[in-house]
């Protein structure tokens, strides 16, 4: 093979795996802070310059390895490498001295995790790279030290490898159905298996521990805010992503109909959308508020995933979809994590436009036109009509959507509120800054360029919303806002009293 | 040739417990080393012609029995023949370099020990029960003057009352062949065998050989008339408890065993080969437990003695009324058990010398340190432990193999617990001697570091103790050549 | 004789010779003892490697001689005595390395090496034998052996444990020695062979058949550690750590578990020990251990101690993976032999190291030891992460295997035992592994020494990073020929075709 991606792929994950060799010597602390912003660019050049559609062979891995990239994996391994690399560059600026050393380590593994899980097509080594993001990230959890970091950490853990051995014990009982150790086995394997529903209810529930399905999310709102900024930062949005992805490569989807776990999956989705902002808005701290954002924002994603369950006929075009909310969620709320942890300059004028930066991304998330999330939404709206789908809850689906909608601009507006009280004033350091500036121009700009497929369901230009889709965008928006300013009279009258 | 073989056999050794008795201590010395030599060579070379030739009967001086001395020197008798030479050489040797020679009374250690090893080719060789009779109180006699060297009042008190039961087995035993001869008219073995062929079992006979047996079984040890062995044992010299264990308690049974062999089947009961069975069944657990109990390192060796010789009585019910194959195997087991317990009996005590030499107390307790200070010696004793406790690959452990195959062969699977158990048991009284050496207390060495040569000699009976069951296949084979059946009656 | 002949006695040989040598030497020696060692061993490792390559390639290496009347002594290398050979004897390398270091300037080394190189031979014994009765010869040697290694601090609490071990080996030796012998008495002298013997069995002989089966893996059992004759491996404990490593990882507990799978697959057969309805059984028995051993870590303070347990439960894998009765399980049992064994030798170097360097013992001093100790607290959480089955470590390649086997077979309830005891294992090592890493040091460590550039002698520092990435390497590159995979697949391939 003279072609690049092998060299690629084996650069993008091999080096952020021997990253860790630097932490031998201590000489080397400064080189592995710079280097940080460095370690995903091979991974994100193979998601950019590559086209899908290549595989690579390693026959002496594990049980027989095999990595690929087909359009799915290639979207989140963009989204991936690219919310890595930003949280990089701030990181760089982030970092105090505290166990420098110690966080790299870990900010390698669970890189080289993060990332070879979206390329490894065999069980093996999907299982493994799996594992190592999910124990590499405890570092990352419980990095600060304080009691609450550990406390935190310790339900992480505990969740994370309950969720491991239900991952174990699925892909066990899916890999000896398909008599395979492919992934792509499993889907027709699964479909056709006499255990179908205790492997999909084990693998539902093993990688909803990582993608914060209701119920089994409790680690998120707790790991999150005690994280260092920049590991919230790729927690939420690219590590939630891989629980979403272990979802979209094993379930069954296009298989066969599975109107049961569709209808499971949509009360959980429904229930993550509106109970994690309910929580969410009770928060008092900015970051514990973004958390049950990606809650809420996952259970929109789950209720898609749901209706793919029980549709099998139009599971590729939602497929599509949800990699696409995947990605616009990622990038927003990796933003919105970073901004958490900038100081406000001086002078009034930039501290508007700072305001400004910050509050964008999160409208996006919300819908704002000419944004990611305005695309996203309109996208998901088109593929969950309910003449196209055939099953029983289709109907709840359209209401619960704009429910879902009004309970994230709340939530942002929550977060930004809270904000008020908690960001600093003074100088950001150069690299935090750009690290942050880099992340909101991506999620803003370079999405528009990114390589995502609408499956037609919008019409072009699509940063343009039509007419009547700003209205349907619009009014959730507007009836959030008119909340939110409810609840600022009722609290500003309660503290009158 | 094998006249000179034979001459040397019997006669060197009077011929050096006389010469011996008119010498002083380290003269004796010089002397038995020469005798050893004779001694050691004679016997192998008898060996090495039975094993190319087959055994055959022997008349002393030209006459044939009923009226000369008759000789049967087979397989197994030139076995242990050979064995009393190993032994009995790696004990003079030891005692050597052992005993005080400053002591007036040690002089006389030299010509016990001739007179002792004289009687114990006699019975091994001995074809008539006359002339085994001869053989056996040569033995006991001197075997009781060798006690008595010890010097001390126990030692005295000691060899008292072991001549009282040797005299007492002796008279039993006596009386049995007076019956016999009364019977029969003839004291030859083969004699009363090919009586016993061509004429029904006469009455009383069953009691002269229960009287046989049950005198040699008190001279054996046999529980429960095992009272007299540990005193005599646990307080003669090192040496001549080696002798004694090993060598001098095996003659009185090799009898008792050839007795039963030949006239067990005809002349016994099924009750009484259970019961001696039993016996010896109750001799391995008691005498254990014992050991396990003493306070003082040569006792638990001695009852360890009066535990091992349990096993060889079950050479009494493993061979009545079974199989041909059966009876073969349980009669190779207990030979086995006979050479690997001497071997590893004497190293065991010779080595037990050499500790209370060294820690100058004879109590298991003053061991501490000896495994970091003395560890050849400790080890000598350590591996003579393991043919008793008959682990592999050890001859102990051959023995063990084959009377187990014997046991579930005959359906009496109830030796296989007395089998089992005993090993354990053992393995208890032998780690307990290890564990109070491997303690560590003292940071310095206080102990007196015997001569090499008092080492070296231990160690090689152990290892060849050990190795026996590496090569009792050969050991047995020689047993099972032809026997030359010329000048029986 | 030949010289295929020869070569399994020269591997035995090896380290018999080596132990009389270093008996023999002067305490002072000290270069020229540490020189015989590492030579002898690299000279087994040598002979190991060729015999494995002539076995791969279908040569018999094998000799024979009458000992006892009707009983045969027979050293034969096949592909199973060569995977428990090729542990021993690399894992020997290792542990010889490590504890020159680790006994520096302590009394009696010429007696612990020497026992130590004792101990080799007889699981080079146990691993070459070719019938029962050869077996049961250096099983016994191998019990006596490692007496003097466990009593080796010569205090009253190592006494006591040497103790305990001796009742227990005895006993279980006795009871084997009981069912070796009537096997023997109703089968004859059966050499090991692939598919075993009794597939056919007389109908009469059957009842006799299942009593010696209970007796031999009762006694087998001992030091296997099943459930309930474990007692004494948490007892030995107060062994020197080189000693528990290679009782844990090679010698003793391995014995055991190769007896087991020697009697399973080849003297009964696999299909007539299922035939017999022997399997199901001793499966629940092997997944009660797994999960009672495991339960019971979870409250040990004592690092070894909970080490201990963990072995008592991984063991068992091996035992369940034989007794599922399919190919593929029987692969996930048998490249566990060796799987726990360069894992656990690992985690015992390392409590080994923070004992010797820090004056660690208890799991509650271990806070902040992974900044003190870095080389070797990697190790230690390579180690655990393959105990816990954490991809792609070695452990999940025998869970995975073994699951799969499980499923194949029609035992689904083992998925929840491998899962339960990962579970279990999660929750005793990583608290262990959080102290090490996220917990800030206490004031001082119990009773440090320094060694100059290195965070501990160097002697020490290596085996264990050594084991640890071979824990990676199994894993990882499972798939290789000649990984223990490969060789475990080409073990049970011989066994169920024949």
């Amino acid at each position: 093979m003279m072609s690049a991606e092998p060299v690629l792929v084996l650069l993008a994950v091999g080096v952020p795996l021997l990253y860790p060799a630097m932490a031998l010597r201590s000489a080397w602390q400064r080189a592995m802070r710079f280097a940080l912003p460095l370690l995903p660019v091979p991974a994100l050049m193979l998601a950019v310059a590559t086209d899908p559609g290549w595989q690579l062979e390693l026959p002496w891995l594990l049980n027989g390895g095999l990595w690929a990239m087909d359009e799915l994996r290639r979207l989140f391994l963009l989204l991936t490498a690219l919310l890595w690399t930003v949280a990089g560059i701030y990181a760089v600026g982030y970092l105090a001295a505290h166990h420098l050393r110690r966080f790299c380590v870990f900010w390698g593994l669970t890189l080289a995790g993060n990332l070879g899980l979206t390329v490894a097509v065999d069980i093996g080594s999907f299982y493994s790279f799996f594992a190592l993001m999910t124990f590499a990230g405890y570092g990352l959890v419980v990095h600060e030290g304080t009691g609450e970091a550990s406390y935190a950490g310790r339900v992480y853990l505990v969740m994370a490898v309950l969720g491991e051995m239900a991952i174990l014990a699925g892909l066990l009982l899916a890999s000896a159905a398909a008599d395979s150790q492919l992934l792509t086995d499993l889907p027709q394997a699964i479909a056709g298996s006499s255990r179908r529903d205790l492997i999909i209810g084990l693998l539902i529930a093993g990688f909803g521990v990582k993608a914060g399905l209701p119920l089994l999310h409790f680690w998120l709102p707790l790991a999150h805010p005690v994280a260092p900024t920049p590991a919230s930062a790729v927690l939420s949005g690219a590590m939630i992503k891989a629980g979403l992805l272990g979802w979209l490569v094993t379930l069954p989807f296009g298989e066969t109909a599975l109107p049961g776990w569709g209808a499971v999956m949509i009360v959980a989705g429904a229930l993550g959308s509106i109970g994690a902002a309910v929580l969410g808005v009770c928060q008092r701290r900015p970051k514990a508020v973004l958390a049950y954002s990606s809650v809420s924002q996952m259970g929109l994603i789950v209720l898609m995933v749901g209706a793919a369950l029980a549709d099998h006929g139009r599971a590729p075009v939602l497929l599509s979809i949800i990699a696409l909310y995947a990605l616009h969620h990622g990038l927003a709320k990796g933003s919105l994590f970073l901004s958490a942890g900038v100081s406000l300059p001086a002078g009034a004028a930039r501290r508007a436009a700072v305001w400004l930066l910050i509050t964008v991304p999160g409208l996006s998330l919300a819908g704002l036109p000419f944004t990611s999330g305005a695309l996203a939404k309109l996208a998901m709206k088109e593929s969950l009509l309910e003449e196209q789908l055939e099953f029983a809850l289709a109907g709840y689906l359209s209401p619960l959507m704009t429910a879902g909608a009004v309970a994230t601009l709340l939530l942002v507006l929550r977060y930004l509120w809270t904000l008020t009280g908690n960001l600093e004033s003074g100088r950001n350091p150069p690299m935090l800054a750009a690290g942050w500036l880099a992340a909101v121009v991506v999620s803003l700009v370079a999405f528009w360029w990114m390589p995502w497929n609408v499956e037609g369901l919008v019409k072009p230009p699509v940063w343009l919303p039509a007419a009547y889709q700003v209205w349907a965008l619009a009014w959730p928006m507007l009836i959030a806002v008119a909340l939110a300013l409810l609840a600022l009279v009722a609290s500003r009258l309660v503290k009158q009293r | 040739m094998t006249l000179w073989l034979m001459a040397g056999l019997l006669f060197t050794p009077l011929a050096w417990a006389v010469l011996t008795l008119l010498m002083n201590f380290a003269w004796g010395r010089l002397v038995t080393w020469g005798g050893i030599v004779v001694q050691v060579l004679v016997s192998l070379g008898l060996w090495l012609i039975v094993s190319r030739d087959g055994g055959f009967y022997y008349g002393l001086g030209g006459w044939q029995a009923p009226l000369g001395i008759e000789l049967r020197v087979d397989g197994l008798a030139v076995t242990f023949v050979l064995l009393t030479a190993v032994v009995a050489s790696a004990c003079g040797l030891h005692a050597g370099v052992y005993i005080d020679p400053d002591k007036p009374w040690h002089r006389y250690f030299w010509p016990l020990f001739w007179f002792l090893w004289a009687g114990l080719n006699a019975v091994w060789l001995g074809g008539d029960l006359f002339n085994l009779y001869v053989g056996l109180e040569l033995i006991s006699l001197s075997a009781v003057g060798l006690v008595a060297l010890g010097g001390k009042a126990g030692a005295l008190r000691a060899s008292i009352r072991y001549l009282l039961a040797a005299l007492l087995g002796s008279l039993a035993y006596l009386l049995g062949v007076a019956l016999i001869y009364g019977q029969f008219g003839t004291l030859s073995i083969a004699g009363v065998v090919f009586r016993l062929e061509e004429h029904a079992v006469p009455a009383g006979s069953g009691l002269a050989l229960a009287l046989m047996v049950t005198g040699l079984a008190l001279k054996t040890a046999l529980f429960p008339l095992h009272r007299w062995l540990p005193p005599a044992h646990g307080i003669a010299k090192s040496p001549v408890s080696a002798l004694l264990s090993a060598l001098v308690v095996k003659a009185s049974f090799y009898i008792a065993a050839r007795l039963w062999l030949e006239l067990g089947e005809p002349l016994g009961s099924l009750a009484a080969a259970q019961l001696v069975g039993l016996l010896g069944s109750a001799a391995v657990v008691w005498g254990s437990w014992l050991a396990c109990r003493q306070l003082e390192l040569k006792q638990v060796v001695a009852y360890s003695s009066v535990a091992q010789i349990g096993y060889l009585f079950l050479l009494f019910p493993l061979t009545y009324s079974v199989s041909e194959s059966v009876s073969l195997q349980a009669q190779q087991g207990v030979t086995l058990q006979v050479i690997s317990h001497a071997l590893a009996k004497a190293a065991m005590f010779l080595a037990a010398g050499n500790l209370i030499l060294a820690t100058g107390s004879a109590r298991v307790d003053a061991l501490t340190g000896v495994s970091r200070f003395l560890p050849f010696s400790l080890f000598s004793f350590g591996l003579a432990g393991v043919s008793l406790m008959s682990l592999p690959p050890s001859g102990g452990f051959a023995a063990k193999w084959l009377l187990l195959q014997a046991s579930l062969g005959s359906g009496q699977w109830w030796w296989l617990l007395v089998l089992l158990a005993g090993g354990l048991l053992s393995a208890a009284y032998v780690f307990r001697i290890y564990r109070a050496s491997f303690l560590e207390s003292l940071e310095t060495d206080e102990f007196y570091h015997p001569p090499r040569s008092l080492e070296v000699i231990p160690m090689v009976l152990a290892l060849m103790a050990i190795g026996l069951g590496l090569v009792s296949a050969e050991v047995l084979s020689v047993m099972a050549l032809p026997f030359e059946e010329e000048g029986s009656p | 004789m030949t010289l295929t002949a020869w070569i399994p006695l020269f591997a035995l040989m090896t380290s018999m010779i080596a132990s009389v040598v270093i008996f023999a030497l002067p305490e002072k020696g000290y270069r020229l003892r540490t020189g015989v060692n590492l030579g002898a061993a690299l000279v087994k490792l040598a002979l190991v490697v060729v015999m494995v390559w002539g076995v791969f390639r279908g040569v018999d290496y094998g000799l024979s001689f009458t000992m006892v009347p009707g009983v045969t002594f027979v050293l034969r290398a096949d592909a199973f005595s060569l995977m428990f050979a090729g542990l021993s004897s690399v894992l020997w390398l290792l542990t010889t390395i490590y504890a020159v270091g680790y006994l520096e300037d302590s009394p009696n080394r010429s007696r612990f090496f020497g026992f130590f190189s004792l101990c080799v031979a007889s699981t080079m014994g146990i691993a070459l034998a070719g019938n029962l009765f050869t077996f049961f010869l250096f099983y016994e040697m191998l019990t006596l052996s490692t007496y003097p290694l466990v009593v080796h601090r010569g205090t009253e609490k190592a006494l006591k444990a040497g103790r305990t071990y001796v009742i227990y080996t005895l006993t279980g030796g006795a009871v084997l020695l009981l069912a070796i012998a009537w096997l023997h008495g109703v089968a004859g002298d059966l050499p090991f062979r692939e598919g075993g013997h009794f597939t056919d069995a007389d109908p009469d002989i059957q009842g006799s058949l299942i009593l010696i089966f209970i007796l031999l893996v009762a006694g087998l059992g001992v030091k296997a550690a099943i459930f309930p004759l474990h007692g004494w491996l948490p007892q030995a404990m107060v062994a020197p750590a080189p000693v528990s490593a290679l009782l844990h990882a090679v010698a003793v507990v391995k014995a055991g578990a190769f007896g087991i799978v020697r009697v399973v697959h080849d003297i009964y057969g696999v299909e007539a020990s299922a035939a017999l309805g022997l399997l199901a059984p001793l499966a629940w028995l092997a997944a009660f251990t797994i999960l009672y051993a495991s339960v019971r870590a979870l409250w040990q303070r004592d690092l070894k101690r909970r080490l201990a347990f963990s072995t008592v439960s991984q063991v068992s894998y091996i035992i369940l993976g034989i007794s599922l009765f399919g190919p593929v399980a029987a692969v996930g049992g048998l490249v566990h032999l060796l799987h726990q064994g360069i894992m656990k030798i690992t985690l015992f170097f390392c409590a080994g190291n923070y004992a010797e360097t820090l004056g660690i013992h208890r799991i509650d001093e271990m806070d902040g030891a992974g900044r003190r100790m870095p080389g070797t607290s990697l190790a230690f959480t390579i180690g655990a992460f393959g105990m816990i089955g954490a991809p792609p470590l070695a452990g999940f390649i025998t869970k995975w295997t073994m699951g799969s086997g499980a499923l194949a077979a029609n035992m689904d309830w083992v998925i929840a035992v491998l899962v339960a005891s990962s579970l279990l294992n999660a929750a005793y090592f990583l608290p262990v592994l959080h102290r090490l890493w996220f917990r800030e040091p206490a004031a001082g460590w119990p009773h440090e020494r320094r060694w100059g550039r290195l965070e501990t002698s160097a002697w020490l520092f290596w085996p264990p990073l050594l084991t640890a990435v071979m824990t990676v390497m199994v894993g990882v590159l499972a798939s290789l020929p000649f990984s223990p995979l490969s060789w475990a697949e080409l073990i049970v391939l011989r066994e169920y075709s024949s």
